[in-house]
């Protein structure tokens, strides 16, 4: 099977008093075992969303709907609550982008790990629990373990927080975690830190990464695949190695255009013109149209993800071209 | 808290505790009517034995002199004596207090026990009929003074379907021994399961009426740190754990929903001891809030005094006990 995910036709959409935000808007993403697959995109692009969608996790009244999800062979919009509930932390494991608010205030680490394993391993022992915990910690790299067990959230520094949320996200081992901008609150010197745990648990544990980021950088630096992301759709997808050295939607090419740590140093750094569309506007053509340089005509029609070739698709009529 | 940071916060309240005692004094210092005429009223004394009274009571001294004797007499428990029960004000207030302490707590359990279940139902099934009806009734829980409440349940469950008694503590029959001056422990200690449920019977009325008011506040906080909780990342992060809804909202949101809910019951706790006033009067509940009417209007001044300052003083210590609570209740203050 070379999928472990695979999410087709997701639309997720809020309603607001300026209208409906359309947060999601048809979203196709495979996640394969072991991989590491990038989502990159600007704030607000439906990345982290998208996930939530997966997991169940869209409050009312934000409403879901996909042709299909499937983990592993099942459709997770069919399943009932209590069996969602049993994937949720224990096959697929979130982390979210700040472990400050992510994590509760009024309860201590041991209790956060702890919950976790008893949720889904009803009738362990406690002292196991406890053990498990205390492993746990000691893995993400968290220094004098034991006696931390009983230290509240506030009481960590910023890193070794997310090092506490990586910890409770991979207690019970899970297949897939999604790390949603795991280093987006931390200091630079703390970021690779954080990532390179990310990735020596993929590895040791061997699950597959859901890496969001708005950071190109991240991504081409430790990601297989990559989808770029706007406005709700995906935009690109494929190796990463093969959509930073050519990038086939011009978005992608303005992402890389205005990002100082990648190859093309040669060329100088433009930001891309123009904002973001309102989410309650959105078009039915292509909704980088305002924006893009190469924009002609029949990009005001609906634009489909075309594939490139096998593993790449592009959503944009110059994909085309380059097939 | 640490030792210190406690030790700090207690001194903080010797300056408040002062104030109040400077306007206490000055209040009744100031209030017209004397004393001495009042306690004497129509008896056939003499200029020379009212003059011998006022010197007795310190009234002939400079007023700052005697300001300091007020507090230095306060400070032992010693208020004088009352006009009116010609006993000290201390004794014939700790024979009261108890019961005025057992109704709120009473009191303030039921409130408890309506408000946060409702509030927190009322959070998680936002908008429903249930939220509606609650939102509603609070309102009308609020606004609705106590004392015509009370009244309302007296006609309707005393006088018309003649369940419940009208007024008291106890009924005839079913005194027992004060050990305590908690009338559910004293009539448990003495083994008299009669006069228990006769004491509950009692307490019923007056308990509710203060209770629902009550809740209805608490009710509001619930619900608005119930949402507020809800909505949090930690929520989330907590059911992309696989927890049970029941621990989710009962646990994880619950928690930290309760800190304001029980700072402001803490607080509030201050405001029935006041309220008790009216209805301790409506149900004829012998506490100090009937006895506190029955001095104003006697002008028995060393109890009001007395009083008033009893119930600053409560009033003071209580929201220092919410703010402990707080600290305690929230990780994050913890110094
Ligand atoms: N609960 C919500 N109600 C209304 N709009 C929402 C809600 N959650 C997200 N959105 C909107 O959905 C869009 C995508 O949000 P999100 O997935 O958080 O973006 P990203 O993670 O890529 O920064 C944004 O426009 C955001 O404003
Ligand atoms: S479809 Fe047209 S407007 Fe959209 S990105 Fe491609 S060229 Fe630009
Ligand atoms: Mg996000």
């Amino acid at each position: 099977m070379s999928q472990l995910l695979g999410i087709r036709g997701l639309r997720t959409t809020f309603p607001t008093r300026h209208g409906l935000v359309r947060a999601v808007d048809g979203i196709d993403l495979d996640v394969r075992p072991g991989e590491c697959l990038g989502v990159v995109g600007e704030s607000g692009s439906g990345k982290s969303v998208t996930f939530l969608s997966v997991l169940g996790l869209v409050r009312p009244p934000g409403k879901v709907e996909a042709e299909a999800i499937t983990f592993q062979g099942r459709n997770l919009l069919s399943l009932a609550p209590t069996e969602i509930r049993a994937i949720r932390g224990r096959d697929i494991a979130v982390t979210m982008q700040d472990a400050l608010t992510a994590l509760n205030p009024a309860f201590t680490v041991e209790t956060q790990i702890v919950e976790t394993i008893e949720a889904h391993e009803p009738g362990i022992a406690k002292g196991e629990a406890r053990a498990r915990a205390i492993e746990m910690l000691r893995l993400v790299g968290i220094p004098d373990a034991e006696r931390r067990l009983a230290s509240y959230p506030h009481q960590f520094s910023g890193g070794m927080r997310q090092r506490v949320m990586v910890a409770i996200a991979l207690a019970c081992r899970p297949k897939l975690l999604i790390a949603d901008e795991p280093t987006t609150a931390l200091d630079v010197t703390i970021q690779s830190q954080v990532l390179d745990l990310i990735d020596d648990m993929r590895v040791r544990l061997g699950m597959s990464v859901v890496l969001i980021t708005h950071d190109l950088g991240i991504v081409a630096e430790r990601c297989d695949r990559v989808a770029v992301m706007y406005a709700g759709q995906v935009v690109e997808t494929g190796p990463t190695a093969e959509v930073v050295a050519a990038p086939i939607h011009p978005y992608t090419r303005g992402l890389l255009r205005s990002m100082p740590s990648l190859a093309h140093l040669d060329e100088p750094l433009v930001p891309i013109d123009g904002t973001v569309p309102d989410p309650t506007r959105l078009s039915d053509g292509c909704r980088f149209l305002p924006r893009c340089p190469h924009a002609v005509e029949v990009c005001a029609r609906p634009v489909g993800l075309r594939a490139v070739t096998a593993e790449r698709a592009a959503r944009c009529i110059l994909a085309e071209v380059a097939r | 808290m640490s030792p210190l940071r406690l030790a700090e916060r207690l001194l903080q309240l010797i300056p408040v505790l002062l104030g109040i005692s400077v306007i206490v004094f000055a209040m009744m210092a100031l209030t017209p009517g004397d004393p001495v005429q009042i306690m004497l009223g129509d008896s056939l004394a003499d200029q020379a034995q009212r003059d011998s009274l006022r010197r007795d009571m310190g009234l002939d001294l400079p007023v700052v002199e005697r300001f300091f004797r007020f507090l230095g007499n306060a400070l032992t428990g010693n208020f004088g004596l009352s006009f009116f029960h010609r006993r000290p004000v201390m004794d014939v207030i700790l024979e009261r207090l108890p019961a005025t302490i057992e109704l709120t707590l009473v009191a303030m359990f039921i409130a408890i026990a309506v408000a946060v279940p409702l509030g927190v139902i009322a959070a998680v099934r936002r908008n429903s009929l249930l939220d509606r009806i609650a939102t509603i009734g609070s309102m009308l829980g609020v606004s609705m003074p106590g004392f015509w409440f009370g009244i309302l349940l007296i006609l309707l469950f005393a006088v018309n379907l003649h369940l419940l008694p009208v007024s008291g503590r106890i009924g005839f029959g079913h005194e027992v021994k004060m050990v305590t001056g908690f009338v559910l422990i004293d009539t448990l200690m003495a083994g008299r399961l009669d006069s228990f449920l006769d004491a509950l019977r009692h307490m019923l009325l007056p308990a509710v009426t203060l209770g629902l008011a009550m809740s209805a506040l608490l009710m509001r906080v619930t619900r608005t740190s119930m949402l507020e909780a809800l909505s949090q990342d930690y929520v989330t992060f907590a059911e992309a754990k696989g927890l049970s809804r029941v621990r989710v909202v009962g646990r994880h949101a619950l928690k930290n929903a309760l800190i304001p809910t029980v700072t402001v019951a803490a607080i509030e706790t201050g405001s029935l001891l006041g309220g008790n006033m009216i209805i301790e009067t409506v149900f004829g509940w012998p506490g100090l809030g009937r006895l506190v009417v029955e001095a104003i209007f006697s002008r028995n001044y060393p109890l009001v005094q007395a009083a008033v300052l009893i119930y600053a003083t409560t009033y003071v210590l209580l929201n220092f006990l919410a703010d402990l609570l707080y600290t305690v209740l929230n990780p994050k203050v913890r110094l």
